[in-house]
């Protein structure tokens, strides 16, 4: 479904991403895991049009989408999922889920949704007119969660989803994307921690600074001793 | 009395400063940048007033709204001649870029307004004999002023409240990543915050014109007022922005009243000196570092 091919990526004269290529098969949970400075953010901002790539091709259903502006690939229902500290701490709960649909114009399909959401998240409900910014962390990332659902994803990108959250609230997040697989969603996300994959992902890479050092299966990432070594030690690839 | 007059006229020049500090805040807190050819909006907002109302003779009210037009598109412009070229450059560009800005708008200002003397006056909109509310003179054309000013304030709240424009803007100021990840059109968000910015300028104008005498050098003396009004009142605070003006208006009224009338122009500079040193982050400001 989405398909990256030797993407590079630059900023200025570094070379962040080098030669870059993974797939992301319709209805799979596909994770990426890096260490801090490996370039997994560079490409979250590439997937979703914030970073232009210099080289390589990224492909969705077989339709280029590299260097599009971030409205264009919203659109096409690539929704990236930032972490929770991303929410707008003013705004309501209820705004900010509502502007999830700032790229859709179906005023019926977006309250039909909004509803689906807070039946996926009630707390969500409960809190719909407090600002986000005073909810506790796991909140905020049911609120991350939750806005982008609203842009009808085909297909999510989560930036850390385990990412400061208690060791409790991240089996609710594997929980949590356990239940949107199930119901059919695409999901690729990026990872510091094995927490996650290890729980939820089929094919697995592990990226060290800018290229793939490898590829494995989630249901053996715990017990691999190389994917540790490979971008906790840093610096060997 | 006395102190009755200079508060009268106090508010009514703070809540122009408010109105005038609003659009420069509202400009900030979006972009992250202060406008410095603020000032400048406002003065060709207002002689944009002049050439339609008393040049041409149109009704006031048309003559209000081509001058808010008229500034919304300088705001406009300003985005796309300035604000998005240099949207990845060091924040030192777009300080030199709006300043020479101010400078070519300045130029363009004397150029057309500027030979008919050094002032130009404005008719009164209401009656210019004085009203007595409650034993004290006040001009019905303050009353007006005021009254105006509150309901731009409504309305600016309304729409940050209501509608989806508004909230995206909102959104934008809060965290642009995020706004980009959901597909808001991040680009026009800034333009239309400009644009609106730069009409907030033009309708202080037109409403301060028949109060005071319009010069093509306005400009810098009303943008300091404006930039006292939004550290007073906490940078990227737009509540902060108008207690601020209102503080501000009152505070130079009051210094021109009671101390010396040579006083009350500097009175701005003095706020902004001690509100930098006694405190930085301004009345509301410990808000304003949530930016992300």
């Amino acid at each position: 479904m989405l398909t990256v091919r030797n993407l590079s990526v630059w900023y200025g004269l570094s070379e962040v991403l080098r030669d870059v290529s993974f797939s992301v098969p319709r209805g799979e949970v596909v994770a990426l895991l890096g260490g801090n400075g490996a370039g997994k953010t560079t490409l979250l901002k590439t997937l979703s049009g914030l970073v232009k790539p210099r080289g390589g091709a990224v492909e969705f259903d077989e339709r280029p989408i590299a260097g599009l502006h971030p409205h264009d690939i919203v659109t096409k229902g690539v929704i990236q999922v930032p972490q929770g500290r991303f929410v707008w701490p003013s705004m309501s709960v209820a705004d900010n889920l509502a502007l999830g649909a700032a790229a859709r114009h179906d005023k019926a399909g977006i309250a039909a949704d909004l509803e689906r959401v807070y039946d996926f998240f009630p707390r969500l409900r409960e809190r719909r007119g407090v600002p986000a910014g005073t909810l506790s962390g796991g909140e905020q990332q049911m609120v991350a969660i939750g806005r982008a659902l609203m842009a009808r994803p085909r297909i999510l990108l989560m930036d850390e989803p385990s990412h400061g959250l208690s060791p409790r609230l991240v089996q609710e997040m594997i929980e949590v994307i356990r239940r949107l697989n199930e119901e059919g969603m695409t999901i690729f996300l990026i990872e510091q921690n094995i927490g996650v994959p290890a729980a939820v992902a089929g094919t697995t890479y592990v990226l060290a600074n800018g290229a793939i050092a490898f590829q494995t299966h989630g249901s053996k990432v715990a017990d691999d001793p190389e994917v540790l070594s490979s971008y906790l030690g840093g610096g060997r690839h | 009395m006395l102190l009755a007059y200079a508060l009268s006229s106090g508010i009514t020049s703070g809540a122009l400063y408010a109105l005038v500090a609003v659009g420069l805040v509202l400009c900030y807190r979006t972009t992250g940048h202060i406008n410095f050819s603020h000032g400048e909006l406002f003065m060709i907002g207002g002689f944009l007033a002049f050439t339609l109302h008393v040049m041409w003779g149109l009704p006031y009210i048309v003559a209000l709204l081509g001058a808010v037009a008229g500034s919304f598109v300088l705001g406009v412009l300003t985005d796309r001649v300035v604000y998005q070229p240099l949207i990845k450059a060091p924040p030192i560009a777009m300080v030199m870029a709006t300043v020479g800005l101010s400078f070519v708008l300045k130029g363009i200002g004397r150029h057309f307004w500027g030979g008919q003397g050094e002032v130009v006056p404005f008719p009164p909109l209401v009656s210019p004999a004085p009203v007595l509310i409650g034993g004290v003179a006040v001009f019905p054309q303050q009353l007006v002023v005021v009254a105006s000013v509150v309901v731009c304030m409504l309305l600016l709240t309304l729409f940050f409240t209501r509608t989806r424009a508004g909230k995206m803007m909102q959104a934008t100021a809060e965290n642009a990543h995020a706004a980009y990840l959901v597909g808001i059109r991040v680009e026009r968000v800034y333009m239309l915050t400009w644009g609106v910015g730069a009409a907030l300028a033009g309708v202080a104008a037109v409403f301060v014109a028949p109060l005071t005498l319009l010069t093509p050098d306005i400009g810098l003396s009303l943008l300091l007022k404006a930039f006292a009004a939004t550290i007073l009142g906490g940078l990227g605070s737009m509540t902060g922005a108008v207690i601020g003006g209102l503080l501000v208006g009152i505070l130079e009224a009051l210094a021109g009243t009671y101390i010396a009338s040579s006083i009350q122009d500097v009175s701005a500079f003095i706020i902004i000196l001690a509100v930098l040193v006694f405190r930085p982050t301004g009345l509301l400001g410990a808000r304003a570092r949530r930016e992300v």
